[in-house]
């Protein structure tokens, strides 16, 4: 980005934007309060509706709303690959739409069970998805999706699919095409913001590679050079060779201590991808943080602020939901902190 | 004062829940009735009705609309037949049959898409073939397993293939000839026999598609030709018996397709009520807008067609509900074109002032002055009155602009850029270039002035009386600068920095920040800074506007001494070089100079008029009609 006077607003922006960061100990504070008093703090309480399905529905709406404005505040200076950028990074929700089609036509689920579970998203990233639900199998929506400006993207899922239909292949399609655009369009930045945005966008990478090709060779029993080629590339520590010496070992015991001693900034890789992947997303977590705070380059702190808002936000839902299904505080925990035992 | 939209009124209709499909259609007929979505009925009436009514109706669509791009389009309506109401059942009658029918095609679509894919693939094969032609090589031990080799030849998306690549590497396979054009390459891999499997999964995830080359590929090249265009006929001929057998479906069930699109556009206007019919039982309601001028056409229609009874209630649009009420775009004759580039910013609120007679005028104003010169005025005046057809309304805009250009180029004395042929009505604004300056800043104060005028009456006929005193374009703000204007007028002439004024500024001023401060409810640290910033915008949005009006006078000046600059080349040329110069340039100063003019004109009505006093962010009126509206998106 260019210009002092973006940078100054971007800068001030960020630094009061930051204040609706409510870090690790305020949402363990909400996970423990009573649905009544939650309610009030988060502002459930305004949502009025039939049931609590219809609520919270609207609440998470209204969240992601919200994630959305303060992205479109921030947007409102950047211009070029960096706008871009983090236009790409919203459409991650589109994608997940996508997502979540496929797997309804696959599933064949009724139409409206699909609707309901897709996000309800701003006018600048929304397909037409009446067109696509009104589709019989996943060939013919991907064929609709040719359309759009989903084509590249369309065009290797339908051919996968085609040769393949495995739901798996088509989800690491889409994440491989949705980084490597991430990817190239950081690209294209200049100085701080290059190197500081691929650095970010390579720790994404390296925690989605990571988690997902365990899982793929230990748990799906892929062969190694599947696994490879279905790897993303721009990772950070793990590039494609790193994570072949890993994936070559027989057991995901082996595999972990091929691992490079620093794709973790602290502590120790636990031994359950489940947990691999939440220490990586902590991990993630505490060094978008940092960056926040201390990078030189102002895109990357927007990013990473964005990031860390719209974890937040999806914890403070999860913590809402929870509460109003009547889960109980042990597995509430459970799903917020999984590290907790190991770590104790 | 012209306000948009004074017209409407907001109307409930009360009735039988029976009755609603048909109330709909009735008021899509007469395309008078804009639906309202609020739940203002909630309370007494919490139902949506038609929720599986409209999930069918889309589902239905959604097949008709695949067989009709599968068998072609059906013809249009003629308009005679009569519009029906869509009872329940035919609704679900109609879905089933289109649900069955397009079961029925599903395979023959899903067939001619394989046979698409089919004859790419014979593409690929075909310029295989021509490349490896010259090679001294059996062509089918190209593909499958060999003693010690492996070999796959087939095509993958181009994007792929640095991937692969990079990935094959590791496991010791090559990858040769690449080759293609377009989104696929066709490519050759080689690698150990021992490797087959690794090889095979990745392929795989890369959507590697094999070429299946014939046994007949160790022949002669002429009867591997031959077995090819075997291969197309069998495909070209499998196609066409697929295309007679939907020719063949389509004129049996042409009758139903019609019919089914017909109760389906019928079935539309209900189901685009959505929100605005509620129900309870048996008893519903409908409601919406309605122009005052057909509010009795709208009762008498629904008294001859209800069968129940019904209550219809009509009101004034309340005060808080103004922005909400659409506002029917009115025919406009000569002010047509004008209409159009007010709407391309937005559509007045009801009870806004409507710009569109003001910005014809200054529209027209400013581009004379701007680009004033009686032949090129005359030029652009013929060029309407030439292209009127393409034109259409828009004609009027060419002709008033050029007439304007006409009257300014008299006024300056400017024919062709000759300022010596006739002598100026006022002055040439070259021979006072100050005082060009002078007049269009005085020209940009009387705008803003007017400008902050309307915004002021457009708050308070909304009754945004905050906004109307304190906000940009505020009456504060505009005794502000009019104090500053004051001032400055008073420094130049020399007699100092006026007391009042100064008072003044520092008054409005802090007033202005009082507000911005009293209105924001953010955190403490983002108010500091929205608070300045939003005071410095007010301030520095008069001053940098009143310049931007500089640019009227520049733009006169810029032509005069763009018709110099033709004139001195012109004249280094011959007899014939300095026509043919003349004309030319005459000719680059109207498109290019028109164009840029006509643009900045736009610029300064959208950028320092409307956003100063327009809200632009009224609702065009579009009623209920009988027919298909799109759905673009799932709200």
């Amino acid at each position: 980005m260019s210009g002092l006077a973006n940078q100054a607003y971007l800068r001030t922006r960020l630094a009061i934007m930051s204040e609706n960061l409510l870090g690790r100990e305020k949402l363990y504070e909400l996970s423990t309060l009573s649905l009544d008093e939650l309610s009030k703090r988060t502002g459930f309480d305004k949502f009025q509706g039939a049931d609590a399905t219809t609520r919270l529905a609207s609440f998470e709406r209204t969240q992601m709303q919200t994630w959305l404005d303060e992205l479109s505040a921030l947007l409102r200076p950047l211009e070029g690959p960096a706008r871009r950028l983090l236009t790409q990074w919203a459409s991650r929700y589109e994608l997940l739409n996508i997502k979540a089609l496929v797997r309804g036509k696959i599933g064949q689920l009724p139409n409206e069970e699909i609707e309901r579970s897709l996000f309800k998203l701003p006018g600048f990233l929304s397909l037409n998805l009446d067109e696509l639900i009104n589709t019989d199998t996943v060939p013919e929506l991907l064929r609709n999706l040719l359309k759009t400006r989903y084509k590249s993207i369309a065009t290797q899922a339908l051919r996968r699919y085609e040769e393949n239909p495995d739901p798996f292949l088509l989800d690491a399609t889409l994440d491989q095409q949705f980084y490597s655009n991430l990817i190239n369009w950081a690209q294209r930045l200049e100085g701080h913001d290059r190197t500081e945005t691929l650095n970010m966008i390579g720790r994404f990478v390296d925690r989605h590679n990571l988690v997902w090709s365990l899982r793929y060779r230990y748990n799906y029993g892929l062969q190694t050079s599947e696994v490879l080629y279905l790897a993303i590339d721009g990772g950070r520590v793990l590039n494609r060779a790193r994570l072949q010496q890993v994936l070559q070992m027989d057991t995901l015991e082996e595999a972990l201590g091929k691992l490079p001693s620093n794709i973790l900034r602290s502590g120790q890789m636990p031994r359950e991808i489940t947990n691999i992947e939440h220490a990586m997303r902590t991990d993630l977590s505490e060094y978008a943080e940092a960056a926040m705070r201390r990078s030189p380059s102002i895109l990357t702190s927007v990013l990473a602020y964005l990031l860390l808002r719209r974890g937040e936000i999806r914890k403070v839902y999860a913590i809402v939901h929870a509460r109003v299904n009547g889960l109980a505080d042990s597995i509430l925990d459970e799903a917020l902190n999984p590290l907790q035992d190991i770590a104790a | 004062m012209i306000l948009a939209g004074q017209d409407m009124r907001h109307i409930t209709v009360k009735l039988m829940r029976e009755d609603l499909p048909r109330a709909s259609l009735v008021m899509a007929e007469l395309e008078a009735f804009s639906p309202d979505q609020r739940p203002l009925l909630e309370a007494e009436l919490p139902e949506i009705p038609g929720e599986d009514f409209r999930s069918r109706i889309r589902r239905a669509w959604g097949n008709l609309d695949r067989l009709v791009g599968l068998i072609g389009g059906l013809p249009e309506d003629d308009g005679e037949t009569p519009v029906l109401v869509l009872q329940r059942e035919q609704l679900i009658e109609i879905d089933k049959w289109l649900v069955d029918a397009w079961r029925e095609c599903a395979p023959c679509y899903e067939e001619l898409h394989s046979i698409e894919d089919d004859f790419r693939e014979l593409d690929q094969l075909k310029r295989s073939l021509e490349e490896f032609a010259d090679l001294d090589v059996d062509l089918s031990w190209l593909q499958g397993e060999h003693e010690h080799l492996d070999v796959s030849i087939g095509s993958i998306p181009v994007e792929n293939i640095a991937r692969l690549r990079e990935v094959l590497a590791l496991s010791n396979h090559l990858i040769l000839n690449v080759a293609g054009d377009g989104e696929t390459r066709r490519i050759l891999i080689v690698g150990r026999r021992e490797d087959a499997e690794v090889l095979d999964s990745v392929l795989r995830a890369a959507a590697f598609k094999p070429v299946n080359i014939p046994a007949t590929f160790d022949q002669h090249p002429n009867q591997v030709r031959d077995e090819l265009e075997k291969r197309r006929q069998k495909l070209e001929q499998r196609s066409s018996e697929l295309y007679s057998m939907m020719s063949n479906w389509r004129n049996s069930n042409h009758r139903q397709l019609l019919r089914a699109r017909q109760l389906l556009e019928a079935a539309e206007p209900y189901a685009n009520v959505r929100g605005a019919a509620r129900s309870r039982g048996v008893l519903a309601a409908l409601q919406g807008w309605v122009p005052a001028s057909r509010l009795a056409e709208v009762e008498t229609k629904l008294k001859k067609s209800l069968r129940l009874p019904f209550v219809l209630e009509s009101r004034e649009p309340r005060s808080d509900e103004r922005h909400l009420v659409p506002v029917p775009v009115r025919e406009r004759g000569l002010l047509k074109p004008f209409s159009v580039l007010v709407e391309q910013y937005g559509v007045p609120r009801f009870g806004e002032f409507d710009p569109t007679i003001l910005f014809a005028v200054t529209f027209v104003g400013m581009f004379g002055m701007m680009f004033g010169d009686i032949g090129h005025g005359a030029i652009i005046v013929l060029t309407g009155l030439v292209l009127r057809r393409k034109l259409r309304s828009f004609t009027y805009l060419f002709v008033a602009a050029g007439a304007s250009s006409m009257l300014f180029g008299w006024l300056y004395g400017s024919i062709f850029g000759y300022e010596h042929w006739i002598e100026p009505l006022w002055l040439a604004p070259m021979s006072d270039p100050i005082y060009m300056l002078t007049v269009a800043l005085g020209w940009g104060v009387t705008f803003l002035t007017v400008g902050s005028g309307l915004a002021i009456s457009n708050r308070l006929l909304s009754g945004d009386l905050a906004g109307a005193l304190f906000a940009a374009g505020g009456l504060f703000s505009l005794i502000f600068y009019m104090a500053l204007l004051g001032g400055l007028v008073n420094l130049v002439q020399g007699g100092g920095f006026p007391l009042v004024a100064t008072v003044m500024i520092v008054i409005t001023l802090v007033l202005l920040i009082g507000y911005q401060w009293l209105s924001s409810d953010m955190p403490y640290g983002e108010r500091i800074f929205t608070t300045i910033i939003e005071t410095f915008e007010i301030v520095n949005g008069y001053i940098s506007s009143s310049l931007s009006f500089l640019r009227v006078a520049a733009f006169s000046l810029n032509h005069v001494a763009l018709a110099l600059a033709v004139f001195t080349l012109a004249n280094t040329m011959g007899a014939t070089g300095y026509w043919i110069t003349l004309v030319i340039g005459n000719i680059f100063i109207i498109v290019l100079e028109g164009l840029i003019v006509a643009i900045q004109t736009l610029r300064l009505e959208y950028y320092e008029g409307f956003s100063r006093y327009f809200y632009g962010d009224g609702t065009p009126f579009r009623p209920l009609r009988v027919g298909r509206s799109r759905n673009p998106t799932i709200n």
